[in-house]
């Protein structure tokens, strides 16, 4: 007869119920049984048998396994709660620290996961690339990608490359500087793009009314966001609205034909308006961009068809430049094109003009990192101070085994004690991120917001972690406790906690490390800061006001602005001019000069449009020729440069020199003693300066009462032209916003550090009370034998400062070198200098010492016979 | 000796009965044969494993088989105390039940 097997699955669960010691034997007795069954009365029989006894079983074994564990859980329950209540001030160290490092962990996890959300909103993100075009012309080491290309590239691409699904293109005017939108007498500023008529289908932002292939058809349609729509329109029904747009060259009246969301706040692209290309292509004016490989002035996107990786596109484009590129006198050993994720954009941008609106990933992992390292400085006050008061619990744990609780029971009993206190804290750090949500906003400078029914993902992230910080807590204490032999710790009345005391110094040391690091960090940082606003720019960037000038109406009196503003006492004097001494950006490539030996070199330099005031109005100085002059007609084909444009070139006589340059010759009437037209990160490079158009008014005001001035200017504008809004800005403030990331990384070290430096203290308070409270007796008896108070103070706090020294030691150079690499990227910079680590160093052995005399002092103090009374 | 209780009695007995047979499928067998009741598997471990801790029964395992999906049987025997408390409760039955030939049965409506 064909015997079976008696069912594996019922088998299985008698395996779990039937522990037997491990033997098993009464799995075998079923066996047995189960064959005989079979044999008597068939397979069926048996199955069933067997199942029965299975289920009955059951009942009795969940009822018994529920009842022990809801005893044992209510006793655990019980006595953390008594050990919570017992110990309060150990509890709300414990408590508000692993609070306080958890409300930052959580904030900045909310803060990475927004970072890393960026794009992810488009249906087809992970096929959507922007066209980079790289190439090594500027002579720089690293390689530039440029996001700009011809108008050409996109549509080739598309053809070229089955790969590529399609391509779409925008087109921005200006990177900085916004269009005026007009209805009736509603006027405002709005930030936007011309996009081809793909351009929805692609990045899919999404749509409220009109339809997605046709809104962005013909000339002169406009797409609004739901926010300007209302603004501009009011309830109106803006679908066929017709607005007047302006910008500085381009005017048209453009009609409505749909109206999108308000962009989400996770999207590299900003804009409040989207323009049909057609607009753009059919104004004769802007011919020159179009069927030209010249003129690099779109932006391009492509989506690749399903499963096809972006390397295995780009391997083909060399050959592709070399096809397309070669004749068109474009460079082509240098060139290469790469296809960027749309959701590295936010991240991993390599586009210098980017860095200002992006964000860089090595900023969101430092966040991270130090987030992380004081949510560790947490779970460590929490491990000391458990681990060294294990002796109190001794008894306890004591009485758990002898009544039959094992090593794992205890274990977990621990473990389950610091998930406990964890979940309280994190309670506590809920309420704490709500609270300082706004604050963190602005420090970040970022719109984040939390709602964690609309993101669940961010729920979870925050549960596990609480949970991961209660077991990375909870696991070296309840290593340390479970691990007591009963007979041992009965016997003992004096076990001292000394047990794995190194290994808290250990942690201590590293607790304070990473304190002074952060420290030391802050300090550079504002140190460099410091430096940056202090450093002698070469230009007084005080009072001066900047007037952009945004449309074409208000450029056509622009001449005029400048005249009235110039009546004005206030005013002490006003340029019209393109570059700001803050940031001149335009770049000419491979110029010839002759050198002073007669060779011809190529030289790139950066230059911008400016007036005559320009040298006055920023207070320039000139040390070498003249300023321009209203005196000397022929200055227009003239031009003042820099002394490193002199320096690189080693002309001795730069003021008879002459080249050839933008289609003129030019002649150099002067030099300006260099200053920084960008960023301290970079040093100084040649730069030139020319008569020519401005879209700017800077306007240098008499120190005074700003908000007059401001008004009294306002009051000249508005007078004189009504097509724009007044807006202004100030040269100092522009400033400032180049160095907007020092600023922010500065304030975030700053804050962490304070946080890191608190909860630190808390611990080492915790620690010093433990041990004066542990050592009364010791005390007792050293003070009858004649100690003084102070020695009795030094006696116990040596043992801390102890290890804030060897923190110190650890910590500094590490401190040094990270932060000499965080100043490397500043061609201008502070030295390291000493006295930056005796301040970090000193800070933490003063706030030490503090945190722990406070402790010892009360034990020194204290009558000896009150602790030596029940001897 | 402690008293034991009527199942641990009579698993001792079976145990006793069984010799160097015992574990748990015979004893099972035997006990519902003699006594006509049903009887769980777990009704024979538990008393088995009390009369183990009470020192009455020692145990040893067989090599495992394969009729017993590769397990070992946990053969129960009597130990030296385990034997004179046999010994006891044959003495106390003994004298209880002296003169029991003697019971009559009468009516149903008695009892």
């Amino acid at each position: 007869m064909d015997t079976k097997t008696s069912p594996k699955a019922a088998r299985w669960i008698l395996e779990r119920i039937h522990t037997d010691k491990g033997f098993f034997t009464h799995i075998g007795d079923f066996e047995e049984a189960f064959s005989e069954i079979q044999n008597k009365k068939g397979a069926t029989i048996a199955y069933l048998w067997y199942w029965m006894q299975v289920f009955r079983t059951l009942p009795c074994f969940i009822k018994n396994k529920l009842y022990w564990s809801v005893t044992m859980i209510k006793n655990y329950v019980t006595i953390s709660f008594r050990t919570i209540m017992k110990n309060k001030w150990i509890s709300i160290i414990n408590i508000s620290g692993l609070a306080v490092g958890l409300a930052c962990f959580i904030l900045i996890l909310a803060y990475v996961q927004h970072e890393f959300s960026y794009d992810r909103f488009f249906e087809k993100a992970d096929r959507i690339y922007r066209v980079l075009v790289g190439d090594d012309r500027f002579g720089t080491e690293e390689r530039e990608y440029n996001d700009t290309n011809p108008e050409l590239l996109a549509p080739l691409l598309k053809s070229e490359f089955p790969e590529i699904a399609n391509s779409t293109r925008i087109y921005k005017s200006t990177a900085t500087e916004k269009a005026v939108l007009q209805k009736e007498d509603k006027v405002f500023y709005a930030d936007g793009v011309y996009a081809d008529e793909n351009f929805l289908d692609i990045l899919t932002y999404p749509l409220l009314s009109g339809i997605r292939t046709e809104v962005l058809k013909g000339p002169n349609t406009v797409v609004l966001t739901e926010s300007l729509a209302r603004k501009l329109l009011g309830s109106e029904d803006p679908l066929g609205q017709t607005l007047a747009y302006r910008e500085k060259y381009r005017t048209y009246d453009v009609k409505v034909t749909g109206v999108i969301e308000d962009l989400p706040e996770a999207t590299h692209l900003k804009f409040d308006y989207l323009l049909s290309m057609e607009t753009l292509r059919s104004d004769k004016r802007n011919n020159y961009m179009f069927n030209t490989w010249d003129v690099w002035n779109f932006h391009a996107y492509v989506e690749l068809i399903p499963n096809m990786t972006h390397e295995s596109v780009e391997t083909k484009f060399p050959q592709f430049i070399k096809n397309y590129f070669s004749d068109k006198n474009l460079p082509t050993n240098e060139a290469n094109v790469i296809l960027q994720p749309v959701t590295d954009i936010h991240l991993r941008s390599q586009i210098r003009g980017d860095r200002a609106t992006n964000n860089e990933i090595q900023y969101v992992y430092l966040f991270g990192s130090i987030a992380l390292i004081i949510l560790l400085i947490a779970c460590i006050n929490y491990m000391n101070l458990t681990s060294a008061r294990s002796s109190i619990r001794a008894k306890e744990i004591g009485i758990r085994k002898v009544t039959g609780a094992n090593h794992t029971q205890v274990f977990y009993q621990f473990m389950g004690e610091s998930i406990f206190i964890t979940l309280v804290a994190a309670g506590f750090a809920l309420a704490l991120v709500h609270l300082f949500l706004p604050r963190f906003r602005t420090l970040l400078s970022t719109d984040l917001h939390i709602n964690y029914l609309q993101n669940p993902g961010l729920l979870f992230l925050i549960l596990g972690a609480v949970v991961l910080t209660g077991i990375l807590s909870g696991i070296y204490p309840a290593a340390v406790l479970s691990s007591f032999r009963p007979v041992k710790v009965m016997r003992d009345r004096t076990s001292s906690g000394k047990k794995g005391s190194f290994f808290r110094n250990v942690l201590v040391v590293f607790q304070f490390c990473a304190t002074i690091i952060l420290m030391v960090g802050t300090l550079v940082i504002f140190k460099q800061m410091h430096f940056i606003k202090s450093e002698r720019l070469g230009f007084d960037r005080e009072h001066v006001v900047i007037i952009p000038i945004q449309e074409e109406e208000t450029r056509k009196k622009a001449g005029l602005l400048k005249t009235e503003f110039l009546k004005l006492a206030e005013v002490h004097n006003v340029s019209l001019t393109s570059g700001l001494p803050t940031d001149i950006r335009s770049h000419l490539y491979g110029t010839k000069f002759q050198t002073e030996q007669g060779e011809t070199i190529n030289m790139d330099f950066f230059f911008d449009y400016v007036d005559h005031n320009f040298v006055d109005v920023f207070k320039l100085e000139i040390i070498d020729g003249r300023n321009f002059s209203k005196e000397h007609r022929d200055d227009d084909s003239c031009l003042l440069v820099n002394e490193a444009f002199v320096k690189k070139l080693g002309w001795a006589e730069p003021t008879t020199k002459e080249f050839k340059s933008m289609g003129k010759k030019r002649k150099i009437i002067g030099v300006i003693k260099d200053f920084h037209f960008a960023t301290l990160h970079s040093e100084i490079q040649p730069m030139a300066v020319v008569l020519g158009g401005g879209n700017k008014l800077a306007v240098r005001i008499h120190p005074g009462d700003v908000s007059q001035t401001i008004g009294a200017l306002k009051k000249a504008f508005e007078k004189n032209t009504s097509s724009q809004p007044f807006d202004f800005t100030f040269l100092d403030d522009e400033y400032n916003r180049l160095y907007r990331k020092e600023q922010r990384t500065g304030q975030i070290f700053g804050t962490f550090s304070i946080i890191a430096v608190f909860i630190a203290c808390l611990g080492l308070l915790g620690l010093s009370s433990f041990i004066a409270e542990r050592k009364t007796k010791e005390i007792g008896i050293r003070k009858i034998l004649g100690a003084t108070e102070i020695r009795i103070v030094s006696l116990l706090t040596k043992e801390f400062l102890k290890l804030i020294v060897i923190a110190n030691v650890l910590a500094l150079p590490v401190a040094y070198f990270v932060m000499r690499s965080w100043l490397q990227d500043f061609a201008y910079r502070i030295g390291i200098s000493a006295w930056i680590f005796f301040l970090a160093a000193g800070a933490a052995l003063l706030i030490a010492t503090l945190t722990i005399t406070s402790q010892t002092l009360k034990a020194a103090l204290s009558n000896p016979s009150d602790a030596l009374r029940y001897e | 000796m402690r008293l034991l209780s009527r199942s641990e009695e009579l698993v001792l007995l079976a145990v006793w009965r069984l010799q160097g047979q015992a574990y748990c499928i015979p004893i099972r067998k035997t006990l519902i044969k003699v006594t006509g009741k049903r009887w769980s598997f777990g009704s024979i471990y538990d008393p088995l494993e009390r009369l183990e801790r009470k020192g009455y029964l020692d145990s040893y395992l067989t090599k495992p088989t394969k009729a017993r999906g590769g397990r070992s049987k946990r053969i129960y025997f009597l130990t030296q105390q385990g034997k004179k408390a046999l010994l006891e409760i044959r003495a106390i039955l003994d004298t209880l039940t002296s003169g029991a030939s003697e019971i009559k049965f009468e009516s149903k409506s008695n009892g």
